[in-house]
């Protein structure tokens, strides 16, 4: 068991993979994020905003 | 998306009587959970807090060193159940229903379902705080609540999803506020959680064991128990945070695009980190670099959202001076950035080799629970009470003593808890100048952090303090008023403008179906052998190359479904269930695989007796969980301390809790690990009818075993005094006494359908008929109460006992098959794997050089 832990080469591969996923992640995130219209981004980040009914 | 100006309109009024109700029932729920906290608190620094201080108060009417429904061990599961799921819970409702009515510009669907919701939810909580003290419980940290309680929460999460989704069905503002998709991901990831962890078999109306067991039931519980911080503690609240500090602030949140970023990728991170609750155990390595990478990567969006809530108050710091509101969020925003740094950064193994079983987890809880929970819910609270009873808030200067109060209260305990941890995490691995030997106990580790300890304590109580006068303030607000539900014009959006895309659509395009067979492509270079990982490979890379060449010649579709997504909620909803469940399986599928007996590695869990399982039962429903863990880490300090000198390689293996449902490796060591608390079946020396010992031809002692009654490293009297009265065999033990374990009955009865439902979920038990399993029970129980008859043992509620009579009386109590369970502990027997080494597909350990092909036992 304890010659598992310490010489399994598992340890090169996961941090690959887990950069690998969540780089991807980032970056297909933040190209949605910069392509949205300006238009559309300001409406909506003023949505809550817009509530006749505030006082 | 505009409506036009001669669309038509309609005048909604809101259901604000659903959120006055949650709201005052989260402030009451807070005030009872943290008072329970307090008292918890305080249990640790005078064990007399676990009932005997009844006896002071109540002039010498209640006479006990110990009350069994006040103890540390069940009390502290109500402390935790209270404050996550009535107080923020209930928080967490009033703001879903004020903000999600407001941002669809729509009333709740249906008001009938907001108050089965409403009602439902407080009958549970009832529920909860009836039987936790009573010591009905699941042993699991957070998922205690027995399970017809189960089906209740999972059949209000029910009604409340039905009622949210309805509501977004009907809404009259085509657009999905950012805010929306952390309520929709909470809802999604909440219900998926809950009921994977809850997964039992029922064995009586009251109790049930997990389906899980072992490792297995390890990785599911911190996969739910991480990830009920992630999506109950830390979404919803994000979602109000992204309603309600542009109201507060007047201004809109700062970056609408890092909005996008920070929900994304916070979802489909933290599902993956739950490893990270069980670093150096003996949880496989991938899983635990898995846990400790995302861990790590969850700094960039938590920052993120910090940084984007603090930056929507820009130009409106000037109202940190006079705004309670603003002062709360400022804060609860900036603890939020603490506690998310310091989560990560005890993901670190080396971090957690020191952190991890100490208080400084419980700091790092605390500065996220009451920092960042605590004072979102008081700044929401307070910008709500005057608009929902249409008044001013009573008092301005009253929320601000709350916030000063609060500030230094958490200062106080999450400081105290950074020293007692580091300290006692310090002290524990500390070796004397030979550097062979631990230089300090356990106890006196503990002694050590006492100071600490009260100013804890005092922390608890100025944060208490603080939301009583939250109470009082809002009460007094209420009162000023009257209640108010607000009304508004709006116009009607067509048909066309929102939900038009369907479940086809949503799965069966160019982005999805590129990620999701990219993602399904990656798994299997990840799990399957040699040579079908590298094709695995090989395909994931020519579909980059595919999806490339898409791109390039249908670009515009890709943007597009990423545009119509924020106008249809059910796709969003499928894409984000799909987020979270790929980080779910990726984790659990291949350790429901892996898990099982052909593949433990040496040493194979010895099935526990009958009368072992029902004390197993009592010490679950005690609480035990809470103080003691039973898992010696592959840390030197761990198998120092723990493992058996004798024995090589004697930290905690993945078999020996094989069969264990629930696991008990526990979450914080405030006693010390039990995990080799159990040993052998004992033996005696074999005497004639007059008392003389039998001797053999080499004049040594003639020995015989017991049948089943075992000897761990201490011996039953000491286990019988320690129960009794912890101080009488450790001194300056924090250990509550359970004199009622010496009166109360053990359940003989209930263990045959225990045992039928263990045989159900994977326990090899032999067929066993009710009779012979209560005479298995029964003959183990005289054993070990005739071992402490014969010691002499004081009973004091029963002086008149000796001898025979007096253990006649103890086979019968709990103390005795719980002392049976203590026992056994940690008992293996040692296997041989038919071939170790082989490599399996799904276990991605299996992979090793065959130079390391050692079974790895002693």
């Amino acid at each position: 068991m304890f010659s598992r832990v310490t010489h399994e080469d598992w340890t090169n591969i996961v941090p690959m993979i887990a950069f690998g996923v969540m780089f991807t992640v980032f970056l297909v995130t933040t190209i949605r994020a910069l392509r949205l219209k300006p238009e559309e981004r300001e409406r909506l980040a003023t949505m809550p905003l817009n509530e006749d009914s505030d006082r | 998306m505009t409506t036009s100006a001669t669309a038509p309109t309609t005048t909604i009024t809101y259901d604000d009587k659903s959120v006055r109700q949650f709201m005052i029932a989260s402030i009451i729920w807070g005030i009872v959970g943290m008072l329970v906290g307090v008292i918890c608190a305080t249990q640790l620094s005078w064990w007399q807090m676990n009932g005997k201080f009844l006896e002071a108060l109540t002039f010498g009417a209640i006479k006990a060193d110990g009350i069994s429904f006040l103890t540390f061990g069940r009390l502290r599961p109500l402390h935790t159940n209270a404050v996550i799921f009535a107080f923020v819970g209930n928080m967490m409702f009033a703001g879903v229903y004020y903000s999600t009515q407001r941002l669809c510009k729509c009333r709740t669907a249906s008001d009938l379902l907001s108050k089965i919701h409403f009602w439902g939810w407080q009958t549970i909580i009832v529920s909860a705080a009836v039987t936790l003290p009573i010591g009905l419980t699941r042993g699991k940290e957070y998922a205690e609540l027995i399970w017809p309680i189960n089906i209740a929460v999972a059949l209000i999460w029910v009604i409340f999803a039905i009622n949210f989704f309805w509501t977004l069905a009907k809404r009259n503002e085509p657009s999905l506020y950012v805010a929306l998709w952390f309520y929709i991901a909470t809802i999604v990831t909440v219900a998926m959680l809950y009921i994977v962890n809850h997964l039992s078999i029922p064995t009586s109306f009251t109790h049930s064991y997990p389906i899980f067991g072992g490792l297995q039931d390890a990785l599911v519980q911190w996969w739910y128990g991480h990830n009920a911080v992630a999506f109950f503690l830390t979404t919803p609240i994000l979602g109000i945070m992204y309603y309600f500090l542009p109201k507060a602030a007047n201004r809109p949140v700062y970056s609408y695009r890092l909005s996008i970023i920070h929900f994304w990728s916070l979802v489909f991170i933290y599902i993956w980190a739950g490893p990270h609750h069980l670093l150096n155990t003996s949880l496989p390595r991938w899983l635990q670099m898995l846990g400790m990478l995302f861990s790590l990567m969850l700094w960039a969006p938590s920052w993120g959202g910090m940084l984007n809530g603090l930056l929507t108050l820009r130009g409106a710091w000037a109202k940190l001076r006079t705004d309670p509101v603003i002062k709360f969020f400022a804060a609860g925003i900036t603890f939020y950035g603490m506690s998310t740094f310091e989560g990560p950064l005890l993901s670190i193994r080396a971090v957690n080799a020191l952190s991890h079983y100490t208080d400084w987890t419980i700091g790092h809880v605390h500065s996220g629970a009451l920092g960042w929970n605590g004072f979102m819910a008081a700044g929401m609270f307070y910008w709500l009470a005057p608009r929902l009873w249409k008044t001013k808030l009573y008092s301005v200067a009253a929320a601000n003593m709350h916030f000063w109060i609060g500030l230094v209260g958490i200062l106080l305990y999450v400081a105290s808890m950074w020293t007692a941890g580091i300290m006692q995490g310090l002290m524990l691995g500390q070796v004397d100048t030979g550097g062979t030997t631990l230089k300090y106990t356990f106890v006196e580790t503990l002694q050590a952090i006492q100071i600490e300890y009260i100013l804890r304590s005092f922390g608890g109580l100025l944060f208490l303090t603080g939301f009583i006068i939250c109470a009082w303030n809002v009460w007094k607000t209420a009162r000023s008023g009257a209640a108010h539900n607000d009304s508004i014009e709006v116009a009607v959006p067509p048909k066309a403008a929102r939900d038009t895309m369907t479940l086809r659509e949503t799965l069966i395009n160019d982005p999805v179906a590129h990620t999701l067979i990219g993602i399904a492509l990656l798994c299997l270079w990840f799990f399957l052998p040699p040579h079908a990982d590298k094709v695995a490979l090989v395909l994931s890379a020519l579909l980059v190359v595919k999806a490339v060449r898409t791109f390039h010649r249908r670009g515009s579709v890709w943007n597009e479904f990423h545009e119509k997504l924020l106008h249809n909620y059910m796709p969003f909803t499928v894409l984000v269930f799909v987020a979270v469940a790929i980080g779910g399986a990726v984790q659990i599928v291949p350790s429901l695989i892996v898990n099982r007996d052909k593949n433990v590695e040496g040493r194979l869990q010895e099935l526990y007796t009958p009368l072992e399982l029902a004390g197993r039962d009592i010490f679950v429903s005690e609480g035990c969980y809470n103080c003691h863990s039973q898992m010696i880490r592959m840390l030197k300090p761990d198998v120092m301390r723990y493992a058996r000198a004798d024995v090589a390689d004697d930290f905690s293996h993945l078999g020996e809790s094989l069969y264990d449902h629930p696991f008990q490796w526990g979450s914080k060591r405030t006693g010390p690990d039990l995990a080799r608390e159990g040993g052998p079946i004992g033996s005696y020396e074999k005497t004639d009818e007059n008392g003389n010992v039998i001797k053999d031809a080499l004049g040594n002692p003639e020995m015989e075993s017991y049948k089943y009654m075992r000897f761990g490293i201490r011996d039953n009297v000491w286990h019988y005094n320690h129960f009794m009265n912890p101080r009488q065999t450790s001194e300056g033990s924090n250990m509550p006494a359970y004199p009622w374990l010496f009166d109360k009955k053990t359940d003989f009865k209930s263990l045959t359908s225990k045992i039928a439902v263990q045989r159900k979920i994977g326990v090899p038990y032999p067929a066993m008929n009710q009779h012979e399993i209560n005479d298995i029970a029964r003959v183990q129980a005289r054993e070990i109460a005739d071992n402490l008859a014969n010691a002499q043992v004081v009973l004091p509620s029963q002086q008149e006992h000796s001898g025979n009579a007096l253990a006649q009386y103890l086979a019968d109590r709990e103390i005795v098959a719980l002392i049976a369970y203590v026992q056994k502990i940690g008992a293996y027997r040692e296997v041989e794997s038919e071939n170790p080494r082989e490599t399996r597909p799904l276990d991605p350990d299996s992979y090793r050089p065959k130079e390391t092909a050692s079974t790895g036992t002693k």
